[in-house]
């Protein structure tokens, strides 16, 4: 445990010094920034996703709601300050509002569930004309300055990570386990399975509404497609199962590869749309027939291997 | 292609994502057999359905079987990754272009009684009653297709009373796929279509069976006419765009006021 601490404070310090250390490395502040934007969405993802096993494929809709509350806000001249915690509380509503038919489904069938969810969150966008400025999107004219934001992204993935971690070692998480395991033995136990779901999903919705919040300031531009987009709900579906669904620091990881591997690939093969999906899907598969458990649980067979190995070392000698 | 739906989800068990994905695709095959080979897309069905088929068999045998004993949304995660890929495959190979079928037979209308009707509706509307019988003939008087519903319902007992339950979930998930394939081939007659044709639609047939319940085939057309009719009517009230936001409307209607379908209700409310 306490090897782990000083790795996260490691990694943690470096995140703090790069802009400070090289502050004319715009591309680099560029990726990182979205390493931690997409760490604390897919960690946030991960709390109903993981923690809860109720996939997703809807939380684009909060990230959406979040980075349109910020905007439109903002263009109202409201101040930062409100502007941000509002746009986290209007996903989490939101959230609570769909919750309550969606949770009547269980597992897969909420999953179907909510890619409507996503899809209309989409077209209101779309057609809500007066308020979202329909498909042409929304662009602010002036915003904090990047490296400010780039902070932000830090901290808001450091606080997504924080609330990772006390789920998963608090009542509630055991909660968000048993509902996981069996919906029909939680319930016996005790536990309130539809309200601990929601909670959860609460929770996840926040995060990412400020993270929208985040998304809109730095690029100063949204649209329907690209934050309410179905490819944009995708990743944080992919993200987390590369890491290690379930896990505190998996769908950061996850976030790492996911940048790199897109940013390479849409350099590499700009004649083919689609064609990062294309390897994240082929990934997929082969992520959850051989090693379900991600790159943590390579990571993890690989130390019992070497744990194991130094009896046979011992025999050999 | 929601009978596909409804026939995988209840011998497997599992939630098949990638129907939307072959739905795409046999539309897409459609149209490049009349394209490429002038292959009248009437005829399309029958190279689609059995090729359609053995993928969906192959599939299950492959990958599925792999994580049936795993959790739920493992088998759901494999799915849609192979959506995901089917889907992009689709858009490297035929790009985002949207593309749509045009021979005389699109255009055909028929007078009937006064009414103008578009040709291809009838012909679809046919065939899905078509399939709907032969699929309700096969699951009940075969012995195939018993062994398919006997799996579906406990799929340990019908391995006890001699059913080879590992044959019929390839066949079971095969012609699955087969349907969502005819689907897609029989949809291509009526709208244009991107490789992104399946979301919309998955979500739709989705919403069918949900409304009919799961593991009726009857509820499953009955379903399906309910939410068209919806769409119809609502279509009058608000802009066309927002009609895929009908059925999702739909959807959650049900769940909270229905939560077993009109079928599961209809059939308490009997028994009550």
């Amino acid at each position: 445990m306490a090897s782990r601490a000083i790795a996260a404070a490691v990694v943690a310090a470096a995140a703090v010094a790069f802009p400070f250390a090289a502050p004319h490395a715009e591309y680099a502040i560029d990726v990182l920034f979205l390493i931690f934007l997409y760490g604390a969405m897919a960690t946030a993802w991960n709390y109903i996703g993981g923690f809860a096993g109720q996939v997703s494929f809807g939380h684009a809709a909060f990230l959406g709601i979040g980075a349109y509350t910020t905007m439109i806000m903002i263009q109202s001249n409201i101040s930062l300050w409100i502007a941000v915690p509002v746009s986290a509380l209007l996903p989490g509503l939101y959230s609570l509002l769909i919750g309550i038919p969606a949770f009547r489904l269980r597992g897969p069938y909420f999953s179907i569930a909510t890619i409507g969810i996503g899809e209309a969150t989409r077209l209101i966008a779309l057609n809500l004309n007066s308020l979202t400025g329909g498909a042409s999107g929304l662009t602010l004219a002036s915003a904090p300055p990047k490296v400010v934001l780039y902070f932000a992204a830090l901290a808001l993935c450091a606080a997504s990570i924080a609330i990772a971690a006390w789920i998963k070692s608090s009542r509630f998480g055991y909660a968000l386990a048993a509902v996981r395991q069996d919906p029909d033995a939680a319930e016996t136990l005790g536990v309130a399975t539809t309200v601990t779901k929601t909670q959860a999903l609460f929770l996840s919705a926040c995060v990412l509404g400020v993270a929208g919040s985040v998304y809109a300031l730095y690029y100063q531009f949204i649209s329907p497609d690209s934050v309410f987009g179905f490819s944009t709900a995708i990743s944080f579906v992919i993200m987390p199962i590369i890491g290690g669904i379930g896990t505190i620091s998996g769908p950061l990881i996850g976030a790492v590869v996911y940048t790199f591997v897109r940013e390479q690939l849409t350099a590499l093969l700009a004649n083919f749309s689609n064609a990062d999906l294309l390897a994240f899907g082929l990934l997929l598969i082969a992520i959850v027939v051989f090693e379900p458990r991600g790159i943590l649980g390579i990571v993890d067979m690989l130390r019992r291997r070497m744990r194991a190995k130094p009896p046979d070392a011992v025999a050999d000698g | 292609m929601s009978y596909g739906l409804a026939l995988i989800y209840g011998v497997l068990k599992i939630i098949n994502l990638a129907n939307a994905g072959f739905l795409m695709l046999g539309a897409y095959v459609t149209w490049w057999l009349f394209t490429s080979f002038n292959i009248h897309p009437l005829l399309a069905p029958l190279a689609i359905v059995p090729v359609f088929f053995v993928v969906g068999w192959g599939l299950e045998r492959v990958l599925v079987r792999r994580v049936l004993h795993a959790e739920p949304i493992i088998s759901l995660l494999l799915l849609f990754g192979v959506w995901l890929v089917v889907q992009s495959l689709a858009y490297v190979i035929w790009t985002g272009d949207s593309r749509s079928i045009e021979t005389a037979f699109i255009e055909a209308t028929v007078n009937l009684g006064g009414i103008q009707l578009a040709l291809p509706r009838i012909y679809v509307f046919a065939m899905g009653i078509l399939v709907l019988v032969a699929l309700q003939l096969f699951l009940t008087r075969t012995y195939l297709g018993r062994a398919i519903r006997a799996t579906a319902q406990d799929r340990d007992a019908a391995r006890l009373v001699g059913v080879d339950v590992d044959r019929v979930m390839g066949i079971a998930f095969g012609i699955g796929i087969a349907l969502a394939g005819l689907g897609g081939s029989l949809l291509s007659l009526l709208f244009s279509f991107t490789p992104d044709f399946g979301h919309a639609l998955s979500l739709k047939s989705f919403c069918i069976v949900v409304l009919g319940g799961l593991d009726s085939i009857v509820g499953v057309a009955f379903g399906s006419i309910v939410l068209s009719l919806a769409e119809a009517f609502g279509v009058r009230y608000m802009p066309a765009s927002l009609q895929n936001l009908i059925s999702f409307v739909v959807l959650v209607v049900v769940l909270v006021a229905l939560p077993k379908g009109i079928v599961g209700t209809l059939r308490a409310m009997r028994r009550g």
